[in-house]
């Protein structure tokens, strides 16, 4: 299976690779996985009080569509609100790196991290508001 | 007919592998095309047919994993999609962890020991997630049931830490 230019140059150069201090107020984690093929994706978002996100880091164990996709999407959240990374959609991502059928899972995998660090920030803030 | 009918073993988990290999053999020598021979081609199709099922529940029944799916699926469990996302950050957190361990062992100065020592790891934690699910199967529940769909959609990302180690270790002494 030939993988697009896009995801190629995700894969050969990844851009915003890295981790956050998870302990930080200011940093949302999304750790999500996906049985069917073992990958699993760390997604860290630095978020200012006024809910921008102003850095965004990944970590992906998968293969190249798993880690275009975080890679991608780390690039496209920065400097976005909160809301509006929410409505990120797998299907933007698939069509931008244009995916197979079968790699759209990767694509899906993405889109659930944004999910899962926006949950942990909110989680975050109710707990700092006591 | 399900797989376990057609095996004609009482629908557990836990199955003797020896006794599964010789229901197999003895079904497969019972569809085999010469005891076709002059059979009418409606026969023929249908021992291919036959053969072909038998495979398949011999496949399904002798693997682990698959043989679980495959009774949760017997039993009705309403399975996450294969492509359906975990989310126990504690689990996910423990896989990026195993990722880096056989990452490491690349790198190893003594890549004997590293491999073996990831190996005993990722076994010990296989095994005991492997445990829990043999019991939760035995328990016939619907919280029983979930929990062991749980599992095995854990265990699957073992597997493939498994597959990656095995790759590793190939890289490493280029056999």
């Amino acid at each position: 299976m030939a993988y697009s230019e896009k995801v190629i140059d995700h894969y050969e150069n990844p851009r915003n690779v890295g981790s956050m201090d998870k302990n930080d107020p200011q940093v949302a984690t999304g750790m999500v996985g996906a049985p069917a093929c073992g990958d699993v994706m760390k997604l860290q978002l630095k978020i200012t009080d006024e809910g921008i996100i102003e850095d965004a880091k990944f970590k992906t164990y998968g293969c190249g569509s798993a880690i275009a996709s975080s890679s991608l999407v780390t690039e496209w959240v920065k400097g976005k609100s909160i809301e509006e990374a929410a409505e990120i959609k797998n299907t933007d991502i698939s069509e931008e790196l244009a995916l197979p059928p079968v790699k759209i899972h990767c694509s899906i995998l993405a889109e659930d991290a944004i999910k899962a660090a926006i949950e942990d920030y909110q989680a975050k803030q109710d707990t700092q508001k006591g | 007919m399900n797989y376990y009918e057609l095996f004609g073993l009482e629908p557990n988990f836990n199955v003797d592998e020896k006794q599964l290999s010789d229901v197999f053999q003895r079904l497969q020598k019972s569809m085999h095309p010469d005891r076709f021979a002059h059979a009418s081609s409606q026969e023929q199709l249908l021992a291919v047919q036959k053969s072909s099922m038998i495979n398949d529940a011999y496949q399904t029944l002798k693997t682990p994993l698959k043989r679980a799916q495959y009774m949760l699926e017997l039993r009705g469990v309403d399975m996450p999609d294969e492509q359906s996302t975990v989310k126990d950050t504690m689990f996910l957190m423990r896989q990026m962890e195993l990722r880096e361990l056989l990452d490491d062992v690349k790198h190893a100065a003594n890549p004997d020991d590293a491999l073996f020592a990831a190996s005993q790891e990722l076994d010990s934690e296989y095994q005991s997630l492997f445990s829990e699910l043999q019991v939760q199967l035995a328990q016939q529940n619907d919280d029983a049931n979930m929990a062991a769909s749980e599992h095995l959609r854990k265990l699957k990302f073992y597997q493939k830490l498994q597959i990656e180690l095995d790759r590793i270790e190939d890289q490493l002494f280029e056999l």
